[in-house]
């Protein structure tokens, strides 16, 4: 019998079912790959498994007995241990204190105070499972990520966890970081322990799981022993068609004309002699692993971070002490990875998100007053050209909005500036197919009217499918450029990996897990 | 900005419907004042008398003025306890300027005008520290407003006591003793000035691209940065207009006392930040509007002088007040809880 | 490197580096400063600041701020001076601390259960204390019997009563922050309050116990206080809520939350005192007073949001290793 049996799972947001029946089941001693697109359901499902929501219907058995649990702390207290994405350590504490900030062991039932000893001896056994060497009093704050989410898993230990949820554990961590995540799990599995790993990097998946589950638009759509389950076919199931469907055909070929001329630009322990041009009418890709510095350059283009040597020239006039406003002045558009915390205002509609970067612009000269109709015309032009799907922009407020629309928000905010510039970063995380096909449209458009773009993207079919030309970073430097028609997904990974050393031979395989 | 988007969602019928309308009008406090105003009238009906009227709307325009600038630091997600300290300050430094008693510019004709130069700068320039220590010294603006404060309130009373044996500047010329309490076309000198004041903070909250780049600020930092807005010199225009403000409602009661006192505003404080607050105008940055701050200074106002004419004692005005502070947050509250389900 | 290295120690020791400087300035400038019974008057004019800023700890530490603690300062000597006035030290504290917690729960059910902000929640409730204790005290000026000013002078070996109640109130905090489950649970809700309702903490026992905390030092502080002063004005108590967080703030709490603990608000307290008593020692023009005090407080969180700074730098992820690592 299952370890862990779900049956038939079913929830609602606001009268809108999100999940529609999933069932699967776990084993002992067995890691269950859970995959799907952003909003195809696997969040919902383990918030529910993990106790932080309610299902409205369907059965979890755990052990042959009935699962319910009503909150974070019974899942726990029943052997289930969640591991978010955003780990819930608290930095400003120690590590022995983080492992028990629930549960501090007592110098005696009676006595409110922490048994530090008792304390200390059970964190460093739980610590030496999991490879951590630093001394349990140390301050979580002073660890890494990949030691952070080390200790997160010390803290399921710690509880006598039977089964481990791991949500996109990988995001944040090196590949060192990763690969010794893996053994944990590897020795985990050998205790018995069953784990549900959630990612998307789908190398990963392969690499560590016994089984897959698929799912999409809240239903499994698939699954299986991981042998029978190749990254193509799991792609395929995620999205529903094929990936040569993705990418729109390009219209315009680009020119010699250069729009962005990058020399010798550094910035030390960030990046190093920076050294390329982007032309009007190009779509120009940068790809890298995670940690390459591929945003920290995107930064310094753009004028929110300094840089030490080099110059940055727009239509061959170079940037003198670059800020964003001036930056913008010379026609570049920058579009963040980090759309919540810096590239939208949340609580505000969508029509003041889209003039906030262009309000000089539509200033009246003598009273510096915001020329409403002006910009409520252009902002309504804006927002059609890239589809914004909403009732009113002047009313509608960003958060309402999905993921995508969102994105689209964005994107009007610097179409609306008709820049020559644009550095995406990003552009398509966390949004559904549909939308990013249409932003692909958007990018296509731009440079068929004469934009330059700069695309940098952890997507390698995303880059092979847009680009004129890829450069490729590692180690804060640019290592390789490949030209379309050169574009081979496999020479472009082995450059973003080169001189990576010990990191890049000790897991060759593994590397995969960026590519997809 | 806020209010407004809320309507138009599905609608429950009669009573409940007009409560939601209330509840999510910008005129709700609006409402409430005249709520009450009625309410109290049968219990004082000399409160509808033009006297009663006349000393509500004097002690509104003072407290409004600083109230408003309030309201430009509260939008950037800032907070300006500076504010009573300006006041006493700038009344002070005023005073010394064109007091008959050795002022700067005693009997002087430029003495009232000097002066009022003087308090203005004042303002300006404690604003300005606020903002750098803020803006360039990243240093939290509750502690920076609160040392400035501090040290502006003592400031005060030592620059007393070199122009005065007694504890406040008096002997003011009679040129700027009218300008306080005279009128011009029937209306009092500081209504011209408050209205002037609200107008124009009114036009460039709601209209201008500072405006807009205020409650940018105030709403994300890091993308109104990302979007080319120059974040510091906002941020610092917000504290410099705050500043200016708090100066210029020194300058109505230094008029109304007809004396620079160092302890003038010292308790008036938590009735700025209460007002602004009853407004509407978030303490977390990016809502606020004039309208709603003038709203609630009249509301705050009107229960004052209610209570004292109730001839209810200091007790009971202070702990109505503190009531009513409470009740308006939580009202704001769950408005905010109501919205966040849409 | 090496050179920002060597500014984060100066940083990190700067209040200490500023109270020796203080010491060493009015210890020049008068012999009697430096003596044994001037530093014990320092301590017990310190005490009641002190405890308050204790209480004022536990709720800065949740990234909260209780801005009530000079009004119930006051109500409960009301209640003390009024309803209490026969009732022995023993059990009137007791009764004034009770008081204070209720006060604070109060607080806390706006706070935690209708989610207004602290700030202003305790903006109103200090308006509202102020209100009731001038209610009790019929806004008349209130004097105590001898029982309680005796303790002005009392000692317990050769220690000052006023230093008692202060030590012990310290190292109870100073347990309980440390040695707890609650203590550490405070300063995990402070750090961040979504993680802690996923870990399992039971976030609004800890928020409303904090509040509960600050309103019973509130109490405490009030007796301390009106044991020195004699009596209790309308004006009693009045923006000790600035000093206590000024405090806190000096001892490196901050206002986010999560960082500081009680040391550091009593060494903040005790070197806010200390230059007052300095300053009254060398007979400085009692204007200045505030002066000092509020440059010295500025110098200090300047110092802190520097050493922050720097440190916020040096966290930044390294991409590449070009010298040696950090």
């Amino acid at each position: 019998m299952a370890l862990l049996d779900c049956e038939n799972l079913r929830k609602s947001f606001f009268g809108v079912e999100v999940l529609h029946g999933v069932s699967f089941s776990l084993d002992r001693g067995r890691v269950l790959g859970l995959v799907g697109e952003n909003g195809s359901g696997k969040s919902t499902t383990m918030n529910i498994l993990g106790g932080v929501l309610r299902r409205d219907g369907g059965r979890i058995r755990l052990d042959g007995a009935d699962y319910e649990p009503r909150g974070p702390k019974d899942a726990l207290a029943r052997g289930i241990a969640f591991i978010h994405q955003e780990l819930n350590l608290f930095e400003n504490l120690s590590i022995e204190e983080n492992l028990f900030i629930t549960g501090f062991p007592r110098l005696g039932a009676a006595i409110p105070f922490i048994n530090r000893g008792r304390m200390r001896r059970r964190a460093r056994e739980l610590l030496e499972q999991v490879d951590i060497r630093h001394p349990p009093g140390t301050p979580v704050g002073q660890l890494s990520q990949g030691e952070r989410q080390l200790v997160e898993i010390a803290k399921a230990l710690s509880v006598d966890a039977r089964v481990i949820i791991f949500d996109e554990p990988t995001t944040s961590l090196t590949r060192r970081e990763a690969d010794r995540l893996f053994g944990i799990i590897e020795r985990l599995r050998g205790r018995g322990i069953a784990m549900i790993y959630i990612s998307h990097v789908l190398g990963d998946v392969t690499r560590i799981c016994d089984d897959i589950t698929v799912l999409r638009d809240g239903a499994v759509v698939g699954g299986g022993p991981v042998a029978q389950m190749p990254t193509e076919r799991m792609i395929s199931l995620m999205v529903g068609r094929t990936l040569d469907q993705l990418f729109p055909e390009r219209t315009a070929t680009p020119t010699d004309t250069p729009v962005l001329e990058v020399r010798g630009v550094s910035q030390p322990g960030v990046v190093h002699e920076i050294d390329f041009t982007l032309h009007a009418g190009e779509v120009l890709g940068i790809a890298g692993l995670m940690g390459a510095g591929r945003s920290e350059l995107a930064r310094i283009l753009f004028g929110l971070d300094s840089f030490k040597t080099g110059t940055i020239a727009v239509d061959g006039v170079a940037i003198e002490a670059p800020s964003p406003s001036v930056c913008m002045d010379r026609g570049m558009a920058f579009l963040t990875e980090d759309r919540r915390g810096e590239g939208l205002m949340m609580h505000a509609t969508i029509a003041d998100n889209i003039a906030l970067a262009s309000l000089d612009e539509y200033a009246s000269p003598w009273t510096r007053f915001v020329e409403r109709t002006r910009l409520g015309d252009e902002v309504g032009r804006i927002g059609q050209k890239v589809r914004m799907r909403a009732a009113d922009p002047m009313a509608t407020l960003v958060r309402h909005l999905s993921g995508g629309n969102q994105q689209k928000v964005v994107l009007a905010k610097w179409l609306l500036r008709e820049p020559k510039v644009f550095i995406l970063d990003e552009p398509t995380r966390g949004i559904d197919v549909g939308a990013k096909f249409e932003i692909y449209k958007i990018i296509d458009t731009l440079v068929a009217d004469g934009a330059g773009v700069l695309m940098i993207s952890s997507e390698m079919e995303e880059l092979i499918g847009l680009c004129d030309r890829i450069l490729v970073m590692n180690h804060g430097e640019i290592q390789a450029e490949f030209r379309r028609g050169d574009f081979d997904s496999g020479r472009i990974l082995e450059a973003a990996m080169r001189r990576r050393g010990t990191e890049a031979a000790a897991a060759p395989a593994a590397a995969m897990r960026e590519a997809v | 900005m806020i209010a407004t988007s809320i309507a138009g969602e599905a609608r429950p019928s009669g009573p409940r419907r007009l409560l939601r309308h209330l509840l999510f009008s910008e005129y709700l406090v609006l409402y409430l004042s005249l709520a009450y105003f009625l309410a109290v009238l049968p219990f004082v009906p000399q409160m509808a008398s033009a006297e009663v009227m006349r000393n509500i709307l004097s002690d509104m325009l003072p407290l409004l003025v600083v109230a408003i600038g309030q309201t430009f630091v509260l939008i950037v997600a800032g907070i300006d306890l500076s504010v009573t300290s300006i006041i006493a300050m700038a009344s002070v430094v005023g005073a010394s300027v064109m007091t008959g008693d050795g002022g700067y510019l005693a009997d002087s004709a430029l003495a009232v005008p000097g002066a009022m130069i003087a308090m203005v700068l004042v303002g300006l320039a404690i604003g300005a520290f606020n903002g750098f220590c803020v803006n360039r010294l990243g240093m939290p603006p509750f502690i920076v407003t609160l040392t400035t404060m501090m040290f502006f309130s003592g400031a005060a009373i030592w620059f007393t006591t070199f122009h005065t044996e007694t504890s406040s500047i008096a002997n003011l010329p009679h040129g700027f003793v009218v300008l306080g309490q005279g009128n011009l076309g029937g209306v009092p000198h500081a209504l011209w000035v408050v209205a002037a004041v609200g107008i124009a903070a009114h036009l460039v909250l709601a209209r201008s691209v500072l405006g807009r780049r205020l409650y940018a600020c105030g709403q994300n930092r890091r993308a109104a940065a990302v979007s080319g807005v120059p974040v510091g010199r906002v941020i610092a225009a917000a504290f410099l207009i705050s500043g200016a403000c708090a100066a210029v409602a020194s300058i109505l009661y230094t008029g109304r006392l007809q004396t620079g006192t160092p302890i003038l505003g010292q308790t008036i404080l938590l009735d700025i930040i209460g007002a602004v607050v009853i407004g509407g105008t978030s303490l977390f940055g990016g809502k606020g509007k004039v309208l709603w701050t003038v709203f609630g200074v009249l509301f705050l106002v009107l229960i004052d002088t209610s209570l004292k004419m109730l001839g209810l004692s200091l007790f009971s005005v202070f702990a109505i007040k503190g009531c009513v502070i409470l009740l308006a947050a939580v009202i704001d509250a769950v408005r905010t809880r109501y919205a966040a389900r849409f | 490197m090496n050179a920002t290295r060597l500014r984060l120690v100066l940083l990190r020791n700067a209040p200490v580096a500023l109270f020796i400087v203080v010491l060493a300035v009015f210890g020049s400038l008068s012999d009697r400063f430096l003596d044994a019974q001037n530093f014990t008057n320092i301590l017990i004019q310190a005490s009641h600041i002190a405890i308050l800023g204790i209480g004022m700890t536990f709720v800065l530490l949740t990234a909260g701020i209780d801005l009530s603690v000079g009004a119930v300062m006051y109500l409960s000597v009301a209640l003390l001076g009024i309803y209490l006035a026969d009732v022995p030290p023993l059990l009137a504290v007791p009764a004034m601390m009770a008081a204070g917690a209720l006060f604070g729960l109060v607080n806390a059910f706006f706070i935690v259960r209708l989610r207004v902000a602290a700030f202003i929640v305790t903006l109103a409730t200090l308006f509202i204390g102020r209100g009731l204790a001038l209610w009790v005290t019929e806004t008349r000026m209130v004097f105590y019997k001898d029982h309680i000013l005796s303790l002005a002078r009392a000692e317990w070996l050769g220690v000052p009563w006023a230093i008692w109640v202060f030590a012990i109130v310290f190292a109870a905090a100073w347990l309980v922050l440390n040695h707890t489950p609650f203590g550490r649970q405070v300063y995990a809700v402070g750090e961040n309050p979504d993680a802690a309702a996923k870990a399992g903490i039971n976030v609004p026992l800890v928020l409303t116990a904090v509040y509960a905390v600050s309103g019973a030092c509130a109490g405490i502080a009030g007796f301390v206080s009106i044991t020195q002063v004699g009596a209790a004005a309308s004006s009693f108590a009045m923006e000790k809520e600035f000093a206590a967080v000024a405090a806190a703030v000096l001892g490196g709490v901050s206002l986010f939350g999560g960082r500081g603990g009680v040391a550091g608000t009593v060494f903040g307290a005790v070197l806010i005192q200390t230059v007052q008593n300095g300053l009254v020692i060398v007979n400085a023009d009692p204007y200045i007073y505030p002066l000092v005090t509020s440059s010295i407080i500025f110098l200090a969180v300047f110092v802190d949001s520097q050493r922050s700074r720097i440190l916020e730098r040096l966290g930044r992820r390294r991409i590449r290793i070009e010298e040696r690592p950090v």
